[in-house]
């Protein structure tokens, strides 16, 4: 498990060591025999420890089949998946995964949603050995007292961060997150980012998420993975070396307009069809 | 036949009950126990209209309200001095109750087969509907052979009758279950069958719950027809041998308490359904709630 990078500031221009490789892709292809359908081509990339990758491209280029290869979820038809130098061939407890929807279990606690994974895993007495871990996660996460609620009574934001939290209970080394802030209204969905970023930051967190926005890509991200369609592939990578930590103004600097810009650009030129940008 | 349809409602609906208090229908300001009385007393009223108006000779087919609620403090005293219809009456609650508790075990099992299986879901599920079209009733007969006149026979007809609802609802509960969270379980190594007990049952439950509260109420069905097919000394039977005798008066009176037997079992599920479904509105306790 990684700890908290307590101490350890990281603001301003600060150059970042290069840091060791968490997740390396080679060659990953998958095909879905049954619709004859190539979902991904050549897929080649690398995850750095501690990195935020935001992924995004046309509904339907093969994102979330990409994040459930990587889970473990569904096999590859052929390529590899190197997870701290393993492979990848099915599901792991290293692996923290994360929906458009919370997923909670409306029957269980916020704590007993978090502890979820544990229980599965390692039976109930384990999960109730890690109790503080827990809680020590809600309040991460801003939820301090609510570990006895219940789903029905948190709000849509409040929910996915006992998600996060339940992510994060097994100190997973890559967070797989699908858009996981997708089906939140736009208030609520900036300041989750700022949250998750601060919550990356605070876990050291190596973190993988699909999104459809253009402005949350890049707002976390260290790189962002533009996909395009039919086949999906990696089309390009735009590098996103703003400053950390980020907060919502940024938003409006011509920095970040330009790089908007650019993965603007480079999805239309994979939905047009044309070269590579 | 059977409530599939009720499933979990989402929050979204809610706008409904809004929507009627801004339109203002008079209907909606009245208290519900005044609307519910008022309509009572209404078709009381028609029932003793009709009644007296029929024909001197014909007056003896429809007994008006006052002769059945004589009949009915008859029965009453009758069953509370632990008479022949006390009897009958314990005679019945045993083969509803039996009945309706092994109508809740058996399609509960072949729910989780036909929902959690493929064989099940493949190769018995078709069986089952086709038995489902079959009208039931004509069964009873053959259970009166197999199992006797006595209560055997109509549990196994109350089992008959209700036990289907609950194999489709609990089926369809399994079948219900969120793709997503599913999706979780797996990332979490879970077995098939700890995904079945802390995932797909739970989440089943309402669907359940909807089956079982059919159950109830056609397990009295099953044990009255398995009455007056298959004689015995129930209610059913108490109440054939009334209207042989023309005793209208009495049917009626019968009837109120088979009424009564059937919403007390009813209303033990739905008790039990509120209890353990704190976290899922169910559509009868809306209606419950907003007297
Ligand atoms: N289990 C499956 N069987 C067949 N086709 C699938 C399956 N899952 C996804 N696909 C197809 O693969 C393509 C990529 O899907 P997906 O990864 O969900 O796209 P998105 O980028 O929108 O997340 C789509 O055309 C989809 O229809
Ligand atoms: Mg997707």
């Amino acid at each position: 498990m990684t700890t908290p990078a307590n101490g350890i500031d990281r603001t301003g221009l600060e150059s970042r060591p290069v840091e060791h490789e968490v997740v390396r892709i080679t060659k990953l292809n998958k095909t879905f025999h049954k619709r004859g359908l190539k979902a991904l081509d050549d897929v080649d990339m690398t995850l750095r420890h501690s990195t935020f990758t935001s992924v995004i491209g046309p509904s339907g280029c093969g994102k979330s089949t990409l994040l459930k290869i990587m889970a473990g979820l569904i096999p590859a038809t052929s390529g590899e998946i190197l997870l701290n130098g393993k492979a990848v061939t099915g599901p792991r407890q290293d692996i923290g995964i994360m929906f458009q929807q919370p997923t909670l279990l409306p029957w269980r606690t916020s704590i007993e949603n978090v502890l979820l994974p544990i229980e599965i895993r390692s039976g109930a007495a384990a999960a109730q050995a890690k109790k503080d871990d827990a809680l020590r996660l809600l309040e991460l996460v801003g939820l301090e007292g609510f570990d006895h609620v219940h789903p029905h009574e948190l709000s849509g934001g409040m929910a996915q961060r006992v998600a996060i939290c339940r992510m994060l209970v097994t100190g997973p080394a890559i967070l797989l997150l699908d858009e996981p802030f997708g089906a939140l209204d736009e208030l609520t969905r900036e300041y989750m980012n700022v949250e998750l970023q601060r919550i990356c930051r605070e876990r050291d967190a190596t973190s993988f998420m699909v999104t459809h926005a253009i402005p949350e890509a890049v707002f976390l991200a260290d790189q962002v993975f533009v996909m395009s369609a039919r086949p999906g592939r990696i089309a390009t990578i735009v590098d996103v070396d703003l400053p950390r930590p980020r907060n919502l103004d940024m938003m409006t600097t011509p920095e970040f307009g330009a790089l908007v810009r650019r993965v603007r650009h480079s999805l239309d030129m994979g939905i047009d069809g044309g070269g590579l940008a | 036949m059977t409530q599939t349809t009720q499933g979990p409602r989402g929050p979204a609906e809610m706008s409904d009950a809004e929507e009627l208090w801004y339109s203002g229908k008079w209907i909606d300001r009245v208290p519900q126990w005044v609307s519910i009385t008022v309509l009572g007393l209404a078709m009381l009223g028609l029932w003793w209209l009709i009644a007296e108006l029929m024909p001197t000779n014909l007056k003896i087919l429809l007994a008006g309200p006052a002769d059945t609620f004589e009949e009915l403090w008859d029965t009453t005293k009758n069953i509370v001095s632990g008479g022949h219809i006390a009897e009958g009456l314990w005679i019945t609650t045993q083969e509803v109750l039996l009945g309706f508790l092994a109508a809740a075990i058996l399609g509960f099992v072949l729910g989780v087969v036909v929902g959690e299986t493929r064989l099940g879901k493949r190769a018995v599920m078709p069986y089952l509907v086709a038995l489902n079209a079959l009208p039931k009733v004509a069964f009873a007969p053959v259970f009166v052979a197999w199992f006797g006149f006595g209560v055997n026979s109509k549990i196994v007809m109350a089992l008959f009758i209700a036990f289907f609802p609950v194999i489709v609802d609990t089926a369809a509960g399994l079948y219900s279950v969120d793709a997503d969270t599913v999706m979780l379980f797996q990332s979490m190594e879970s077995s098939r069958w700890q995904t079945l007990r802390k995932l797909k049952l739970p989440s089943a439950l309402p669907f359940i719950f909807a089956g079982l509260k059919t159950a109830a109420v056609f397990s009295v069905v099953g044990a009255v027809v398995g009455e007056y097919l298959g004689g015995g000394h129930g209610l059913g039977e108490l109440i054939r041998l009334s209207a042989q005798t023309l005793r209208i008066d009495r049917v009626f009176a019968l009837i109120v308490y088979l009424g009564i037997l059937g919403l007390l079992l009813f209303g033990l599920v739905a008790w039990a359904e509120k209890k353990l479904l704190f976290w899922h509105k169910s559509e009868i306790f809306e209606i419950q709630g907003t007297g």
